[in-house]
């Protein structure tokens, strides 16, 4: 095979003949404007939509294999916090480490071992162990004002929670009244799959009570239509 | 150039106006691409609740006052609606449609809530009971049960176990 010298080949390697006949015996010039107006009206929707549906505030939650989220009709948001993960196989919990750049995950527990055999305390050592690790660290940097790990919006909870005030609360399109942020001081998120039994929720919510976490926010998924 | 005028026509007097729309398809290609990277699909709200019963932490403590409390458990095939002090219990078949006795347990809440012990009040016990692998009360259950307490006022949700209910169903 012959070798050319760089350069454009269009309209001459590919000659586009057939775009210039547009009816036989007339010879019209090649050259083919495209409407780009669709193109742009189709572009600016989607940018918009897009833009309107964009979080800023970054993913908590992580997917997880075997972990189907419950449905409910809430829409208070989710907070940055502890995480323990039920999925169909295993309890795991998710702790931010400050000197690690993605937050450490550990397998505390199996389900089918967990069922089987089930704590004489309802309480499972490997996650309380974790959680209670999490809490004293938690309360050192509320006691501190630690502004650099906690927001402002979470240091005034902090303050309003110490002073006996309700927490502030926004109510919804729904008519639900929720909570615009928590005291992350005793807050955990628990993102369990929906098929998960009631007694590896009881020993999860025992284990989190006992290590000082009072405040359980369960991840869902909002759907009003399910939910009618 | 971003524009140019009279570009089309010989006229000297031509003011058509072409814009480059080159650099704002890019930037638009470039911007939906991130966008499409970046969008969150599924809504994820949270169901705030309260774990019921002693912790390590004082404050959390309930205090234990002399008053009617509302409490819920779910089996497998009832859900019972307890009131304690009073004495009053409810049970709700589960069977059919669970849209039919989720509605009906709104309806026996919503009802309840609008009682002289309850209508300025927003405390709710809950527990769940699964008696074996067979016959068991999943997640999604324990959740619409928040959902629908929530909803109809009882915002102040305590989890806990059946044996720690207030008022536990007579069977």
């Amino acid at each position: 095979m012959p070798v050319h010298p760089a350069g454009p080949r269009l309209y001459r390697s590919i000659k586009f003949e057939h775009l210039g006949k547009g009816v036989i015996g007339k010879n019209r010039a090649s050259n083919v404007a495209l409407n780009l107006t669709p193109f742009v009206d189709m572009m600016t929707i989607l940018v918009t939509f897009l833009l309107m549906v964009f979080s800023a505030s970054g993913e908590i939650l992580r997917s997880q294999a075997g972990l189907e989220m419950p449905i409910a009709r809430q829409q208070g948001a989710i907070q940055r916090a502890p995480t323990i993960t039920i999925t169909e196989e295993a309890v795991k919990v998710i702790i931010e480490d400050e000197n690690k750049p993605v937050p450490e995950m550990t397998e505390v527990g199996s389900i089918q071992n967990l069922l089987a055999n089930p704590p004489a305390s309802q309480r499972i050592e490997a996650l309380h162990e974790k959680l209670k690790a999490s809490w004293d660290d938690i309360h050192n940097n509320i006691a501190a004002k630690n502004s650099k790990k906690f927001s402002k919006e979470e240091l005034a909870a902090c303050a309003r929670e110490e002073e006996g005030l309700p927490p502030i609360t926004k109510t919804d399109s729904d008519g639900n009244e929720n909570v615009l942020t928590y005291c992350p001081e005793g807050l955990v998120l628990v993102q369990a799959d929906k098929n998960t039994d009631a007694r590896i929720i009881g020993m999860i919510v025992n284990t989190a009570r006992l290590a000082g976490f009072g405040k359980m926010l369960f991840a869902v998924k909002y759907d009003k239509e399910m939910t009618q | 150039m971003g524009a140019a005028i009279g570009a089309g026509g010989n006229s000297k007097h031509d003011v058509n106006v072409e814009l480059n729309i080159v650099p704002f398809i890019d930037l638009m290609s470039c911007l939906t691409a991130f966008l499409l990277v970046t969008a969150v699909w599924v809504q994820i709200a949270q169901l705030g609740l309260k774990p019921k019963g002693k912790s390590r932490d004082p404050s959390m403590m309930r205090e234990e006052e002399e008053k009617v409390v509302l409490s819920v458990l779910i089996q497998p095939d009832n859900i019972w609606v307890v009131q304690s002090r009073i004495g009053d219990q409810q049970s709700i078949k589960r069977e059919g449609d669970p849209r039919n006795y989720w509605k009906i347990f709104q309806d026996t809440l919503a009802e309840i809530k609008k009682s002289a012990y309850f209508v300025d009040r927003r405390d709710i016990e809950l527990a769940a009971e699964s008696l074996s692998d067979e016959s068991k009360v999943i997640y999604q259950d324990i959740v619409f049960a928040m959902d629908i307490a929530k909803r109809v006022g009882f915002n102040d949700i305590g989890l806990t176990e059946r044996d720690s209910l207030t008022a536990k169903p007579q069977l």
